[in-house]
C-alpha cells in the first residue's frame, strides 16, 4: 500500500515536471567558434518576427539554470574544454542542440588546424539543425521537435544526419 | 592630392633606407629595407604623418628560398607604401618591435610572433595570443612547412590557461568574464581587475573562434576560398568576399561589369544597415534597454527580407562570383528596395531620437568612454569608432572601390567621441546608405553580371582594402599563379578597435564595461588574438576574511 502510494505520487510529479518542463525551456547559447551567423539567427529567433517565447523559450545566462544547450560552430580547440565544463555544469536532465553545418560536420572549416570537428564528437547531442546558418524556422522547427520528443517522457535521440562526410566542404 | 605625388613623398622620406624600390600597382610602393632600419623608416613616416600602420603580413617563403618576409603596410588615401623586409628562416628571426612608436602595431606583432615565428626585440610576448595554450613551442602554423600532426596538445598543459577566480593582488580583485557569459553573444575572456566597483585592470584573451582559416585557404582553390571567407564572419559576410573578389579580380586584371559593381554595393550597404541595426540592439540589452533591442531587431527583419530577397540568403548570401555577382535587381527587387528604404530610413530617424533624447540610454552612453581624437589617432582606430572621435577614416571616401567611384556616400563624423557619439555616427551613417542604395537601385547600369575569370590567377601580390560595417578590412593577397592562393592575410577592423575598449575600461565602472565591448561593435569571430595592457604588477594573496575586511572598510569611506 505504502509503495504504491509512493509510486502514484512519483508518477504525478513526473507529469508535472514534464508539463512545466514543455512549457519553460531555457536555454543556454554556447558558441564554440562560429562564424556568427547562426548566433544572430538564433537571436533572431527570440526576437518579435519570429518570438520563440511562445514556446516558453527563453535565452539563459548561466548553464545552471538551462535546460537546453544551443551550440553553434565547429569546436575549436580552446573552446573544447570549455563547452564541456559549460555541459557538466547543467543540471540534468539536459538537452543539446547543435545548430549549422559546421557543428555537426565541421563544415567549411573541416580540415582546419585548430577545429576539433563535430560537436557531437565532444558531447551528446539531441537535436540537429543543418544549414548554413539555419533559418530561424528551422531553428525552430528544432526546439519544437525535441518538445515533442519530450512529450513522449524520454527524448529520442535523434540520429545524426546522413552523408555528413560526403558533404563538399 | 593624386597618388603618383602622394607615393613620390613616401619615397623622398624613406630614401636614406630604401635598398630597392618597386611600383607593384598604380598605388603601391614596395620599399625593400633592412632589419635595422625599420624603426627609423616607420619613425620618418610618421613624422612626416604619412598615413597610418593598416596592417603587417608575414609570409614563409618557402624551405628552399630559407627566408621569411614582412611587409609593414602604410596607408595614406588610397597610397599604400609597404616596408618589405626578409629575414632568414630561422626560429629566431627577430626584428625589432614599434609598438612603442605605434601602440596598435603590438596586436600585428603578437600575431606574427605566434603564427609565423618572428621573434620582437621589447615586444611582450609571455601569453598566447590567438593559439590554444596547450599548443607546442616553436611550431608555427602559417609556415610553409607546418602539419597539424606537429601540433599535437602538449601534455600537462590546458587548451586556456586562466587564473583562477577571484585572485587578489594588491587591493584589487579579478573579475573574469567569459568565454561563456550573458554579456557575450561570442566568446572571449575577459579579465577586468577592479578596485570596488571600479576597473583598474583589463585584460583579454580571445582565441576561442580561431579555425585558421589563412592557413586553410592556402590549400583550396580560388573558387573555394570565396565561401570560405564569406563564413569569417556572419555578420559582415559579403564585406569579405567583395575584398577577396577585388582583390583577385585585380591579380587577374579582370573588372567586374558597372552593374555587378553597383550589386556589390547595394548589397554591402544593406548589409551595413543589418549590421548596424544588429549592433544598435546588441548595445541597448547591454545598457537595459531591451524595448529597443527588441525594436531595432524586429526593422532589422525588413533587410534581412530584402538580402533574402535579391540573394536567397538571410545570411551568408553569397552575392559575389569571381568576377561579378550571381544576383541581379528586378523590378521587383527595386520596387521591394524602395519600400523597404523608405520604412527604414522612418525608423532609423526615430531611432536617433531615441539615443539623443532617452534619459536612461544618455545616462549609459552621455560622457561614458570618450575617446579624443588623438588618442583615437595614436590607437590606429577605424570605421564608425574612430569617426565618432572626429578621425576621417573611411575607405569608401579615402580610397573609393568598385562603384563608390559612381556612387559616392557623404562622410559621417562626430566629435565628441563617447558612447553616444558612436550610436550616433552608425546610425547617420545608415541614413546616408539608404540614400546612396536608393541611388543605385533608380540608376542601376545595364549590361552583364559577369565576366570570365581565369581558372588560375596570374602571379603577383595585391592589397584590397574596404570599408566592412565595422571599419577599415585589409586582404593581402599573393599568387604564385596556380590554383591556390600561396598567402591569404586578413586584417579585420575589430582587431584595431580593441585597444579602445581595453584602454577605456580603465576608470570606468565596471558596470559600463558590457557598453564599452558593444560600442566599438566588437566581431570575435573575425579576429582573435589577445593583449594585455596595464596589468598591475602586484601579486598578493588575501584571505576571503582580509578581503572582507577590505570591502567594508573601503564602503565606509
Amino acid at each position: 500500500m505504502n509503495k504504491n502510494n509512493e509510486q502514484f505520487w512519483s508518477q504525478i510529479i513526473d507529469k508535472v515536471r514534464t508539463w512545466a518542463r514543455l512549457n519553460s525551456i531555457w536555454a543556454v547559447h554556447f558558441n564554440s567558434g562560429s562564424c556568427n551567423g547562426c548566433d544572430i539567427e538564433i537571436l533572431a529567433t527570440l526576437t518579435p518576427r519570429y518570438d520563440v517565447e511562445r514556446f516558453g523559450i527563453k535565452l539563459e545566462g548561466s548553464p545552471r539554470h538551462a535546460d537546453v544547450l544551443i551550440v553553434t560552430g565547429p569546436v575549436t580547440r580552446q573552446a573544447r574544454e570549455r563547452l564541456i565544463r559549460t555541459y557538466e555544469q547543467m543540471p540534468e536532465p539536459k538537452f543539446v542542440i547543435s545548430v549549422g553545418s559546421c557543428s555537426i560536420s565541421g563544415g567549411v572549416f573541416e580540415g582546419c588546424y585548430n577545429v576539433g570537428g563535430s560537436v557531437d564528437e565532444v558531447i551528446p547531442v539531441d537535436v540537429y539543425i543543418p544549414g548554413c546558418p539555419p533559418r530561424p524556422e528551422a531553428i525552430i522547427d528544432g526546439i519544437v521537435q525535441l518538445l515533442a520528443s519530450l512529450k513522449g517522457g524520454e527524448p529520442r535521440k535523434m540520429a545524426r544526419p546522413a552523408n555528413v562526410e560526403e558533404m563538399p566542404a | 592630392m593624386n597618388i603618383e605625388q602622394t607615393l613620390k613623398d613616401a619615397e623622398q622620406f624613406l630614401a636614406p633606407w630604401a635598398k630597392e624600390l618597386l611600383h607593384p600597382e598604380a598605388n603601391r610602393l614596395d620599399v625593400a629595407i633592412q632589419v635595422d632600419d625599420l624603426r627609423a623608416a616607420t619613425s620618418a613616416l610618421l613624422a612626416a604623418h604619412w598615413g597610418y600602420l593598416s596592417a603587417i603580413t608575414g609570409t614563409d617563403l618557402g624551405v628552399e628560398v630559407g627566408q621569411l618576409e614582412a611587409l609593414y603596410h602604410f596607408c595614406n588615401g588610397p597610397a599604400i607604401t609597404s616596408l618589405r623586409i626578409h629575414l632568414p628562416r630561422e626560429i629566431d628571426a627577430c626584428l625589432p618591435s614599434i609598438a612603442d612608436l605605434i601602440p596598435s602595431a603590438s596586436f600585428f606583432e603578437r600575431e606574427l610572433h605566434e603564427m609565423m615565428g618572428f621573434a620582437f626585440h621589447g615586444l611582450d610576448v609571455s601569453s598566447r595570443l590567438f593559439l590554444p595554450d596547450d599548443w607546442p613551442e616553436n611550431v608555427y602554423p602559417h609556415r610553409a612547412d607546418f602539419s597539424p600532426d606537429r601540433a599535437a596538445p602538449v601534455a600537462g598543459r590546458r587548451a586556456d590557461e586562466l587564473p583562477e577566480q577571484g585572485v587578489v593582488g594588491g587591493n584589487t580583485f579579478v573579475i573574469p568574464i567569459g568565454p561563456q557569459h550573458p554579456a557575450l553573444k561570442e566568446p572571449g575572456h575577459f579579465e577586468f581587475t577592479v578596485d570596488g566597483e571600479i576597473v583598474t585592470a583589463a585584460k583579454m584573451r580571445l582565441g576561442y573562434a580561431h579555425r585558421g582559416i589563412e592557413k586553410a585557404a592556402e590549400s583550396r582553390n580560388w573558387i573555394q576560398n570565396l565561401y570560405l571567407f564569406e563564413r569569417i564572419c556572419g555578420i559582415c559576410s559579403h564585406t569579405h568576399s567583395m575584398a577577396y573578389s577585388l582583390g583577385v579580380e585585380r591579380l587577374a586584371q579582370v573588372e567586374a561589369p558597372p552593374r555587378a559593381q553597383a550589386i556589390r554595393e547595394l548589397v554591402a550597404g544593406l548589409e551595413r544597415v543589418h549590421s548596424h541595426l544588429l549592433w544598435l540592439g546588441v548595445a541597448a540589452h547591454e545598457a537595459g534597454f531591451d524595448t529597443l533591442f527588441m525594436y531595432s531587431w524586429r526593422d532589422r527583419e525588413t533587410v534581412m527580407n530584402l538580402l533574402e530577397q535579391i540573394t536567397g540568403n538571410r545570411v551568408n548570401y553569397s552575392a559575389n562570383v569571381l568576377g561579378g555577382v550571381k544576383c541581379d535587381i528586378g523590378a521587383e527587387q527595386a520596387k521591394a528596395v524602395k519600400e523597404g528604404l523608405t520604412y527604414l530610413e522612418t525608423r532609423i530617424r526615430h531611432y536617433l531620437e531615441v539615443v539623443t533624447t532617452d534619459a536612461m540610454f544618455l545616462n549609459r552612453t552621455r560622457g561614458i568612454g570618450t575617446i579624443s581624437r588623438e588618442e583615437a589617432e595614436k590607437f590606429g582606430l577605424l570605421g564608425p569608432t574612430a569617426r565618432a572621435s572626429g578621425l576621417s577614416r573611411d575607405v569608401r571616401l579615402e580610397a573609393p572601390y568598385g562603384a563608390y567611384h559612381h556612387f559616392p556616400v557623404s562622410l559621417v563624423m562626430e566629435t565628441n567621441g563617447d558612447l553616444e557619439a558612436r550610436c550616433v555616427v552608425r546610425l547617420k551613417e545608415l541614413l546616408v546608405s539608404c540614400f546612396t542604395m536608393r541611388t543605385i537601385v533608380d540608376n542601376l547600369p545595364e549590361g552583364p553580371l559577369t565576366t570570365r575569370m581565369p581558372r588560375k590567377i596570374p602571379a603577383g601580390e595585391t592589397v584590397s582594402r574596404i570599408e566592412a560595417p565595422r571599419g577599415e578590412l585589409f586582404y593581402y593577397i599573393k599568387s604564385k599563379g596556380g590554383e591556390n592562393p600561396v598567402r591569404v592575410h586578413i586584417r579585420t577592423p575589430s582587431l584595431c578597435n580593441w585597444v579602445s575598449v581595453l584602454e577605456k575600461a580603465v576608470g570606468h565602472q565596471l558596470a559600463d564595461v558590457p557598453m564599452l565591448i558593444a560600442g566599438m561593435d566588437p566581431c570575435f569571430s573575425c579576429n582573435d588574438r589577445v593583449v594585455t595592457v596595464n596589468r598591475p604588477s602586484t601579486n598578493e594573496t588575501w584571505s576571503w576574511k582580509q578581503l572582507r575586511e577590505h570591502g567594508i572598510e573601503y564602503y565606509k569611506r
